[in-house]
């Protein structure tokens, strides 16, 4: 045996029911009474029936759903500890609900809140949906119509992917185990880009697990962007909050995961007609400059035509000139000839002049001064030529003159 | 290149042609070359979607091996 302290009794029942997962997360109701509020803000109540009475306290942050009196009926949530100053076993409420409303209903909205809180259905953090997954996880039953549907959808949408089931049950003790490990699977998978969580309809019940902490927990830390397509369009699940994107319907979901092949195909046809429109303008753009400049090379060679005529005609005139200056020339020269012909010794000679030369030197004899008695002479006449001496001289043009025949006889 | 061109790639790449191509300053054989290639594109991203059939695995889960053990349906 041994002999413990108050200090250590009271922390080991402490440790006790801390450890107690029933104790650490409960709905208790009751009736509030001997409410009081501490200075800095904490409420301290008993909650009480016909049999029993808890000691309750409420921290600031802790939350109210409605004004908080002595007398009114609450259903609140918390967990079971002990005030070891005191040595007072309490329930630190996180929650007060006021009485009437389903647990369910209570639940979701206490889990609604609290991950609100923290952040998990943060709109900033909502990722994109890959525009041409390549593969999906499915996270769903794999029995039932859910699966086979989304298949089918998205066989017909776009076939161009590979859907990947990571089985699980939806409903019942163990589904919401099952989504987790159905999540972490597919984390563990190469290439997943999307999942879809599904469910087909049920009620608040059958759909629970996709209102249970670790399920939106799971959502939340999945690799790849989530829809969440659970029950219908009326349900709203803690799922559908977090997951990055909510479709209404399990069908819905898979219509949004994937593109559909008629919008594409009419893309790449508008993409075709976009291709040739910009080739046929490129092409007339070119064309058209082209004709520009050929207009304009047109308008700035020179008229050919006319210059064709132009050189006709420059050969015309040339040739007319041509003929004239010849003629002209011909004249001139027959002119010339006959000047040439005057002035030439033969004529001259006809007309019974001659030529008298040295006989030995055949120096031209002009000049009396040029010949002597006795000197032997060659005399030219116009047929012919005879030697002559000289025997006599006579200086002076009259002697010559006196030699001459007279015209008159 | 169209054997590993993904259908995402090659319509991105069309609609990157299509886009140069709208924009202009090529030289005509650009141009052209761009034309054909973006044709070609479009070919190879309809007849994938023609010829893609969906194609489905399912990964081994303690569950599903729970289920095959008991032979019963979940839900």
């Amino acid at each position: 045996m041994k002999i413990y302290s108050v200090a250590e009794v009271t922390g080991y029942l402490r440790e006790l029911l801390e450890t107690d997962s029933l104790l650490a997360d409960l709905w208790i109701s009751g009736e509030v009474s001997n409410l009081s509020e501490s200075a800095a803000g904490h409420l301290y109540f008993t909650l009480k029936d016909e049999a029993s009475q808890l000691r309750c306290v409420l921290f600031r942050r802790g939350r109210l759903a409605l004004p908080l009196e002595g007398g009114v009926a609450v259903v609140a949530h918390g967990r079971i500890s002990i005030y070891e100053v005191a040595g007072t076993l309490q329930f630190y409420v996180d929650l007060v609900q006021p009485e009437g409303i389903g647990i369910l209903h209570l639940e979701f909205e206490r889990l609604k809140a609290k991950l609100e809180e923290e952040g998990l259905f943060d709109v900033a953090r909502k990722r994109g949906l890959p525009p041409f997954p390549r593969r999906i996880g499915v996270v769903t039953s794999p029995t039932g119509a859910v699966f086979s549907d989304i298949a089918n959808i998205i066989s017909r949408r776009y076939p161009l992917v590979e859907l990947v089931l990571s089985p699980t049950p939806v409903q019942g003790d163990g589904a919401s185990e099952g989504i987790v490990q159905a999540f972490e699977a597919l984390n563990e998978t190469e290439g997943i880009d999307l999942v879809i969580l599904a469910r087909g309809g049920g009620s608040l019940e059958e759909l629970w697990a996709f209102n249970e902490e670790r399920v939106a927990r799971a959502i939340f830390s999945s690799k790849a962007p989530v829809i969440s397509g659970v029950g219908h369009d009326t349900d709203f699940t803690i799922a559908d909050f977090v997951a990055d994107l909510r479709a209404p319907t399990p069908s819905a979901a898979a219509e949004l995961a994937v593109p559909h092949r008629s919008e594409l195909e009419s893309r790449i046809q508008s993409h075709r007609r976009s291709l040739l429109a910009a080739l046929w303008g490129e092409i007339s753009q070119r064309r058209s400059g082209v004709d520009y400049m050929a207009g304009r090379l047109k308008s700035l060679s020179p008229d050919v035509d006319r210059y064709r005529q132009r050189i006709e005609e420059l050969t015309k005139l040339a040739s007319m000139h041509l003929g004239s200056f010849l003629a002209i020339n011909r004249e001139k020269l027959r002119s010339q000839q006959m000047q040439l012909s005057t002035l030439s010794p033969i004529a001259t000679l006809s007309r019974g002049y001659a030529q008298v030369q040295h006989s030995t030197t055949w120096e031209v004899i002009s000049r009396i001064a040029q010949v002597h008695r006795g000197d032997v002479i060659d005399v030219r006449v116009s047929d012919g030529q005879f030697k002559g001496k000289v025997t006599g001289l006579r200086k002076g043009l009259q002697a010559w003159m006196s030699n001459f025949p007279s015209k008159k006889g | 290149m169209d054997e590993q061109l993904s259908f995402e790639e090659g319509l991105n790449r069309l609609e990157k042609i299509v886009q140069t191509l709208e924009t202009g300053g090529l030289t005509l054989e650009e141009a052209l070359s761009l034309f054909e290639e973006g044709m070609h594109l479009a070919k190879i991203c309809s007849e994938r979607l023609d010829a893609a059939e969906l194609k489905i695995s399912q990964l081994q889960t303690a569950f599903e091996e729970a289920i095959e053990n008991k032979g019963e349906s979940p839900c």
